[in-house]
């Protein structure tokens, strides 16, 4: 427990998770690569089949577990390919970023956005920038507390 | 009070005939306590009460229990609703949970209930109660021996210092006269400020500190009219598996956000949540921020118009900035 502890405050790369609409984000990650487009590797994508799918306890859940960041990203509004999910997830999304900082987890943490498949250059951008603002913040020890550091104090 | 009681149980036997079945209140295990109460024999009628101490949200019931939604006959189900308990009951009917047609709804204007765990802090030895009733700023509760007075800013229960809605929004029947509210809309969200002074660390230390305490016994779900998922719920179900068994704070944590994102939007503020609560976990304060963002990001307020529906269950392409 020690050791993982200090492991956690040293470790240079930082955990992200990106979750990634079939349809254009995905698409837009894959045309950036194509173009060869200098990328941070510290993001692990996960294709989600739309932004409609995205529950915003995705999210809490990575946050909660330690994740450093969490980026979503779907077609532009009104470019859905099923029409409208993107315009449930916006009001989801924004609704929990807002709330976040209640709980005392810090909003740049998680960051929702729109690439469609061509903009490679502009996923780029936006995966670039959320890096920086990740290594910003540090990493992110999720939610511990006493309990947990006393549970490990019996352990050892 | 006794009036009101009388009225209620007099007004309930008028329509008896036409009723399956009467949600109310009636004495509890001691006289501190009011319990929901089912009725369904005109004889059984004058069990009900109606004081400061009938705090439950009878609306819970509804969905969970008699699954109002589907009436095999054409007999209503009564229901007695405070203000707070009717914006549940009026949440339900936009989601379609239970219809309009099937209740018949009783509503009584209420000044507040009873935190009996405040006011035993203050009396400890209080007991053989008789009577309790409100006069005023005041709590009167008549024992055996003696009267007793509290003020009643220490004696109510959290959601109902600050309660902008005391009168009922729906109902067929109005009990006593409607009341102005004590608490206006800017004060509602006195004490999320409160928390909001604190740094991010510190609130989150404070959150820490404070879901520690859960036992993940779900009376905060059961007791919540709106927690209507049943045996689906995530925080239980082993497929998909959310939540370990395991007792820590991140179960226990995570759980208090599903609780709370599932309710964003419709959280109706009925604060039964925090009522139920064996720890004192101030739940209703995480609902009530949900609240707040909803109010000033989509401008609205569960349970007050029927006829809309909740935000995040709708959408809308014109909207900018988000």
């Amino acid at each position: 427990m020690v050791n993982s502890k200090e492991e956690s405050t040293t470790k240079k790369d930082l955990l992200m998770v990106g979750f990634l609409c079939n349809w254009c984000s995905y698409g837009g990650a894959d045309t950036a690569g194509v173009c060869r487009f200098n990328q941070p590797t510290d993001l692990r994508i996960i294709r989600i089949p739309c932004t409609g799918r995205m529950d915003p306890l995705f999210v809490v859940k990575a946050l909660i577990y330690g994740a450093d960041g969490v980026l979503v990203s779907g077609c532009h509004p009104k470019d859905c390919h099923y029409n409208k999910g993107n315009f449930y997830a916006r009001r989801r999304l924004e609704v929990l970023k807002q709330f976040l900082p209640f709980m005392g987890i810090h909003t740049d943490r998680f960051r929702y956005t729109w690439v469609s498949s061509s903009e490679g250059q502009l996923w780029q951008q936006v995966v670039t920038e959320f890096s920086e603002t990740i290594h910003g913040l540090g990493p992110n020890l999720g939610v511990h507390g006493e309990s947990d550091a006393k549970a490990a104090m019996s352990f050892f | 009070m006794e009036d009101k009681t009388k009225t209620l149980q007099r007004e309930f036997l008028k329509v008896f005939e036409k009723l399956e079945v009467v949600l109310g209140w009636e004495p509890g295990y001691d006289s501190l306590h009011a319990t929901p109460s089912f009725i369904r024999q005109a004889q059984d009628l004058n069990r009900l009460v109606w004081n400061p101490l009938c705090s439950q949200n009878l609306c819970t019931y509804l969905v969970k229990t008699l699954n109002a939604s589907v009436r095999e006959d054409d007999k209503k189900i009564g229901i007695c609703v405070k203000g707070c308990d009717s914006r549940s009951l009026v949440a339900l009917i936009q989601e379609k949970f239970v219809t309009r047609e099937t209740l018949y709804i009783v509503g009584i204007p209420c000044e507040g209930t009873v935190d009996w765990r405040r006011l035993m802090r203050l009396e400890p030895s209080l007991k053989d109660v008789q009577e309790v009733h409100i006069e005023g700023n005041e709590l009167d509760v008549e024992t055996a021996q003696k009267t007793y007075r509290f003020p009643l800013q220490h004696v109510l229960e959290q959601r109902c210092l600050h309660c902008r809605y005391p009168n009922p929004i729906i109902y067929d029947l109005l009990i006593g006269e409607l009341i102005t509210p004590h608490a206006s809309d800017d004060q509602a969200y006195g004490d999320i400020e409160k928390i909001e002074q604190y740094s991010l660390p510190d609130r989150l230390k404070f959150w820490e500190k404070e879901l520690d305490r859960c036992i993940r016994c779900y009376a905060c779900r059961n007791a919540c009219p709106l927690c209507v998922c049943r045996d689906s719920c995530i925080a239980e179900t082993r497929s998909p598996k959310w939540l370990a068994q395991r007792c820590d704070l991140k179960e226990k944590f995570f759980y208090h956000m599903i609780h709370a994102m599932h309710l964003a939007g419709r959280c109706t503020e009925c604060g039964e949540c925090e009522r139920v609560c064996p720890v004192e976990i101030p739940v209703t304060l995480i609902k009530k921020k949900l609240n707040q963002i909803v109010k000033e990001l989509l401008d609205y307020e569960a349970g007050i118009d029927p006829q809309k529906q909740p935000p995040l269950l709708t959408f809308d392409p014109s909207e900018k900035g988000i």
